[in-house]
């Protein structure tokens, strides 16, 4: 018994420290791209929470199976849906004076243009 | 009391049995809650690679004290709630409820200082988005997609610990039933309070850390 609670009192103070580290590196000038490291020391606390507050480690196995899971398909979700704006190429191309541009629709209340 | 003389319905083979399956079946909707936080998670990746300026503009006006003492907060409700567990395990009934009160009272207290401080000071502030939106200027945009993924996030986990706390409330009230036998409710109830915890682990440097810096 006491030594559950040990490991409960150790895992809360490992998630203080990671806490106390993502704080820290979001206040180090880092470039935009890399402040997402942040988001490393989240990814371990809720590791934590799962193997020491969840007790995934123990038990049968089908809960394993369906935290594997579960990450698996948000992974797939994420991946799938970052490669759209990590890969795609923006070209700026200079836009043409909109009063400028004509068009083919007929002016409201003018004869309808005829087919031929 | 032994395996046996516990009591089980028809279609386990024991009572073993029937809180395994409890508990993996917990799991498995827990997977599925994974899959419903997932698209706002994408909605991030999406909204920030394409508005990053407005965007980390938006997340440096939110209260990062607030969020990260919110943080410990619920970091140690659940600490509290996995020692109730671990108490009624080893068949100290009184410090499971003692351990459940805790962590309501945390859970609460998230809640107050979430709802009742922070979402106050953001209206108060005009951060919600709309025509009064309180940034103007080319950032304006960007910030206001941050604030729409604050608001929506927020209130979505919100929402969850909700219902936490009835769940917790429920054990509180049903805590006399509990034994070193049969306790399976606490460890189900357990895991959906933990899981709300990992959802703001998540959510909370997307919202306060990484848009922040100098």
């Amino acid at each position: 018994m006491s030594q559950r609670l040990r490991h409960l009192l150790l895992g809360w103070a490992l998630l203080l420290v990671l806490l106390a580290i993502e704080f820290g590196l979001s206040l180090t000038p880092l470039d935009r791209l890399a402040r997402t490291l942040v988001l490393i020391p989240a990814v371990l606390m809720a590791g934590i929470v799962a193997t020491i507050f969840m007790e995934l480690g123990r038990g049968p196995e089908a809960p394993r199976l369906f935290a594997v899971a579960g990450l698996l398909w948000v992974a797939i979700l994420l991946g799938l849906g970052s490669l759209d704006p990590m890969t795609r190429i923006v070209y700026h191309v200079q836009t043409p004076n909109p009063t400028s541009v004509s068009h083919d629709f007929p002016e409201p209340g003018s004869e309808r243009p005829s087919r031929r | 009391m032994t395996e046996a003389s516990l009591t089980h319905d028809f279609q386990y083979s024991n009572a073993r049995h029937q809180a395994e399956s409890a508990i993996s079946g917990m799991w498995l909707f827990l997977a599925s809650e994974v899959l419903f936080f997932g698209p706002l998670f994408l909605a991030w990746i999406y909204s920030r690679h394409w508005n990053q300026s407005g965007f980390d503009e938006g997340a440096r006006q939110t209260d990062l004290m607030l969020g990260t003492v919110n943080t410990v907060i619920l970091l140690t409700s659940s600490l509290a709630y996995s020692a109730g567990v671990a108490f009624i395990e080893a068949g100290n009934r009184r410090r499971l409820i003692q351990c459940c009160v805790i962590a309501w009272l945390l859970g609460a207290a998230f809640l107050v200082v979430k709802f009742g401080i922070e979402w106050r000071h953001d209206f108060s502030k005009g951060l919600f988005p709309g025509p009064e939106f309180a940034i103007v200027g080319p950032l304006r945009d960007g910030a206001q997609l941050f604030f729409v993924f604050y608001f929506l996030g927020t209130a979505l986990h919100g929402l969850h610990m909700f219902v936490g706390l009835i769940l917790v409330g429920w054990i509180i009230v049903r805590a006399r039933e509990f034994s070193p036998g049969y306790y399976t409710p606490v460890s189900v109830v357990g895991l959906y309070w933990s899981f709300v915890d990992m959802v703001w682990i998540i959510l909370y440097p997307l919202i306060y850390l990484v848009g922040r810096g100098p």
